[in-house]
C-alpha cells in the first residue's frame, strides 16, 4: 500500500517534471507534442493570405525580462489581428531554436518569429522554414543577404545601445576636461552577437568622441547576472584604478553598484552605465546611482514583430500600421534605442 | 617517512595547495593578502560555501543534489516577493507584504519541503540521485520564471540583513558562513545521524544490518541540503538586492559540489570532512578572486579551476585506493 502510494507520488512528480519541460527545455519530440496541443482545434491555416486565425510560433532565445516583455507585445499584436501565436523558449540552444521551426513547419504554421541564438546559423533556420514566412527578430542575422520578400527581420541596431554609452561617458569626461580613462568592463556572456556588439560599438564611441580609453581589468565576463557580477568586481572596487565601469546590461550595472556601496563608496562619483533600460536601472538612474542606460524597446520589438508577420501574409511593406523605419532594401523593420539619463529616466518609470 | 605523517600529509595535501595558491597571489598581486580583500573573498563565496556543506552531506551518502542553485533561485524570488515594500510601483505580488523573519522562515520551510520530496523519492524508490535532483532542477528553475518574469527588487532591510548586514567589520553573510561549517561539523562528527550517513556512505547493506534506517537518513540528509539551498537564496537576494527568475543561483551547484569535492569528499561515498570542505571553498575563493585581481581573462579562470577540480579528485582517488 506504501509503496503504491510513493510510486503514485513519484509518477507526479515525473510528470509534473514532463509539464515543466515541455514549458521550458524539451526535445523536438515534446515541443511536437506541445505546440500540438495549444494549436489543437483551430483547424484553417493561412491559406490565400487570410491573416484572421494564422498560425504562428515565436521562439525565443531564453525566457528573460527582456524577452518576456517581447512576447508580450508580440501576444498583444496577435490578439489585435486574430493571430494564434504559440511561444517557445530554445534555452540558448540554436539546434533547438531550429527543431522547434521544423514542428512549425510540420504543423502547419503560416509564419515564424525567430529570436535567434546564434546570428551565425539564420540559413539554416531559412533552409528549415520552408515556404513559412520567417521574421527574425531582436537578434539580426550576420548574413543580411538571406533577407528578402519572404524573409525580414525586426530589431534594434546593437551597435546603437553601446554608441549612446559611449556619447554619454565622453561627455562626462570632457566636461572634467579628462580625455584619458580607465575602464572596467562587465561583459555579458561570451559569444553572444548582441554581447559583442555592445562592447565593441561602447569602445568605438569613445574613441570617436576624443576619449582614449584603456582597460583597468581584464573583462569580467559575469553572464549578464547582477550577483555573478558583484562576486566578481568585489576585489577590484577598491584595489583597481578605475574612472568609470562600462556593462553590457543594467543587471551587471546593478551588481557593480551594490560592490560600491558595500565597499563605502558613493556610487553617483563614478559613473556607472548599463543597457536595457529595466525598471530596476531606471530606479538607480533616477536615484543618481547610475549615470545612464539605454532603453531597447522590447515590447515595440515583439509588436513590430508581430506586424510584419501580417504585413508579409498580406504582402504590405512590413512596418504598414505601425511608426517604425524601414531600411533602404525594405526588409529591415528598425526599432529604435533610445538613451535614458536623469533628465528623461521619468518617462521610462 | 613514517606512515603517520605520510597520512597526515595526505589528508591535508588540499590545505598546502591552498597555501601555495595563497602565496603565489600574494607575490602576484600585493592587493591580495590585506584583510579588506579577505573579507571580500569570503563575502563573495559564503553563498556557494553554505550550498557546499549541504551538498557534501548528500555526496558523503553516494547521492548528489543538482537542484539546489535552481531551488535556492525559486525560493529567493518567491519569499523576495513577500518583502517588498507595499507601495513599490513594481510590486510582484500586490498587497502582500510580510516581516522579514517570516519570509526568512517560508524560505527555509521551502527548502525543506523540496528537500524532503527530494529525498523521499530518492530513498524509497532507489532512484539515482542524479535523477531526482535533475528532475528537481527543472521544476524549480521553470517555477521561477512562471513565478515572475522580471527580477524581484527592492527587498526590505530587514530580508537583505543576513546577505548585506554587517556586525561592526565583519559581514553578516560570513558570519552565517561560519555558524553553517560549525553545525556541519557538529552533525558529522558529534550526533547519531551524522555516524548513521558515514555507515550509509560506506556500505548501506552493513549499515542495514547495523540497524540503521536508511530511508530516514536518507530523506534528513537531502532536508538538510535543501534548507541550506533555501538559505544561500536568501544569501544571495539580500547580497545582490535582487533575486532574477532566470540567472540566480543558475550553475551555483555545480560551484559548491566542485568545492566538496575539491576538499576530499568522496563520490564513491562514506568520505567527507568538513574541514576539507571549507577548504574546497577557499580554494576555489582564492582562484576567482586572485584571478580577477591578476587580471585573467574569466575563460582562462575556468580552465585553471577545471584542472585543480580533476586534480583533486585524481589524487583523491589514488589515496582512496591504496588505502582499499
Amino acid at each position: 500500500m506504501r509503496k503504491k502510494l510513493l510510486v503514485g507520488i513519484l509518477v507526479g512528480v515525473m510528470a509534473m517534471g514532463t509539464l515543466a519541460g515541455c514549458g521550458g527545455s524539451d526535445n523536438g519530440g515534446g515541443a511536437e507534442g506541445d505546440s500540438t496541443v495549444a494549436n489543437s482545434g483551430s483547424g484553417g491555416g493561412a491559406e490565400g493570405g487570410a491573416v484572421e486565425g494564422a498560425e504562428v510560433t515565436l521562439i525565443m532565445s531564453s525566457r528573460d525580462e527582456f524577452l518576456s516583455t517581447l512576447e508580450a507585445g508580440a501576444q498583444a499584436a496577435a490578439k489585435e489581428v486574430g493571430i494564434k501565436l504559440t511561444s517557445q523558449d530554445a534555452q540558448n540552444d540554436q539546434a533547438r531554436v531550429l527543431q522547434y521551426v521544423e514542428t512549425a513547419k510540420n504543423n502547419g504554421n503560416a509564419a515564424v518569429i525567430v529570436n535567434l541564438v546564434d546570428a551565425d546559423a539564420a540559413e539554416q533556420i531559412v533552409e528549415a522554414a520552408g515556404d513559412m514566412k520567417v521574421v527574425f527578430v531582436n537578434r539580426r542575422p550576420s548574413d543580411v543577404s538571406l533577407l528578402n520578400e519572404n524573409v525580414v527581420y525586426v530589431g534594434s541596431d546593437e551597435m546603437q545601445s553601446g554608441g549612446y554609452q559611449g556619447q554619454y561617458l565622453a561627455e562626462y569626461f570632457k566636461e572634467k576636461g579628462q580625455t584619458e580613462i580607465k575602464y572596467i568592463l562587465l561583459k555579458g556572456t561570451e559569444g553572444l552577437v548582441h554581447t559583442e556588439q555592445r562592447t565593441e560599438s561602447v569602445l568605438a564611441a569613445l574613441e570617436e568622441n576624443g576619449i582614449t580609453a584603456t582597460e583597468a581589468s581584464a573583462p569580467l565576463v559575469a553572464d549578464y547576472d547582477r550577483a555573478t557580477a558583484q562576486d566578481m568586481i568585489s576585489p577590484l572596487i577598491t584595489t583597481a584604478d578605475y574612472d568609470c565601469i562600462i556593462s553590457n546590461n543594467d543587471a551587471m550595472a546593478l551588481g557593480a553598484i551594490e560592490a560600491l556601496e558595500a565597499a563605502g563608496i558613493d556610487p553617483s562619483t563614478i559613473p556607472v552605465v548599463g543597457i536595457d533600460a529595466t525598471v530596476d536601472g531606471c530606479q538607480a538612474v533616477a536615484d543618481g546611482k547610475m549615470y545612464m542606460t539605454v532603453f531597447q524597446d522590447a515590447d515595440g520589438q515583439g509588436y513590430g514583430a508581430c506586424m510584419a508577420v501580417v504585413n508579409l501574409l498580406e504582402g504590405n511593406p512590413i512596418n504598414e500600421g505601425t511608426d517604425f523605419e524601414l531600411d533602404d532594401t525594405g526588409y529591415i523593420s528598425w526599432i529604435p534605442f533610445t538613451p535614458v539619463d536623469k533628465d528623461n529616466v521619468a518617462d521610462y518609470m | 617517512m613514517n606512515a603517520n605523517v605520510k597520512k597526515r600529509l595526505s589528508d591535508n595535501m588540499m590545505w598546502l595547495v591552498l597555501i601555495a595558491l595563497i602565496i603565489v597571489m600574494s607575490i602576484g598581486n600585493s592587493n591580495f593578502f590585506t584583510i579588506a580583500n579577505f573579507r571580500t573573498l569570503l563575502t563573495s563565496e559564503s553563498v556557494k560555501g553554505v550550498m557546499a556543506f549541504g551538498v557534501a552531506f548528500c555526496i558523503l551518502t553516494k547521492g548528489i543534489d543538482l537542484s539546489i542553485g535552481a531551488s535556492a533561485g525559486l525560493i529567493a524570488c518567491v519569499t523576495g516577493a513577500l518583502v517588498q515594500p507595499l507601495d513599490y510601483a513594481s510590486k510582484i505580488l500586490t498587497g502582500v507584504q510580510l516581516p522579514a523573519i517570516v519570509a526568512i522562515l517560508i524560505a527555509l520551510a521551502m527548502g525543506c519541503a523540496i528537500g524532503a520530496i527530494q529525498g523521499a523519492i530518492i530513498a524509497y524508490t532507489k532512484m539515482p540521485a542524479f535523477i531526482a535532483t535533475l528532475g528537481g532542477q527543472l521544476i524549480c528553475r521553470a517555477a521561477a520564471k512562471v513565478f515572475t518574469t522580471r527580477p524581484v527588487s527592492n527587498l526590505s532591510d530587514g530580508y537583505r540583513f543576513l546577505g548585506n548586514g554587517q556586525i561592526g567589520p565583519i559581514p553578516v553573510i560570513v558570519v552565517v558562513f561560519v555558524i553553517v561549517c560549525l553545525l556541519a561539523a557538529f552533525i558529522l562528527g558529534q550526533t547519531r545521524f551524522g555516524k548513521s550517513l558515514y555507515a550509509i556512505g560506506g556500505n548501506d547493506q552493513a549499515a542495514r544490518v547495523a540497524g540503521i534506517n536508511v530511508e530516514r537518513n536518507l530523506v534528513l540528509t537531502y532536508v538538510w541540503c535543501g534548507v541550506l539551498a533555501a538559505l544561500a537564496g536568501v544569501l544571495l537576494a539580500g547580497r545582490a538586492g535582487s533575486a532574477d527568475p532566470a540567472t540566480s543561483g543558475l550553475n551555483y551547484e555545480l560551484d559548491a559540489i566542485a568545492a566538496a569535492t575539491v576538499g576530499g569528499t568522496s563520490h564513491t561515498g562514506g568520505i567527507c570532512r568538513i574541514s576539507g570542505v571549507l577548504c574546497g571553498i577557499l580554494i576555489l575563493g582564492v582562484i576567482n578572486n586572485g584571478l580577477v585581481l591578476l587580471g585573467v581573462n574569466d575563460n582562462y579562470t575556468n580552465i585553471i579551476k577545471g584542472i585543480i577540480i580533476v586534480g583533486a579528485v585524481a589524487l583523491d582517488m589514488k589515496k582512496n585506493t591504496r588505502k582499499a
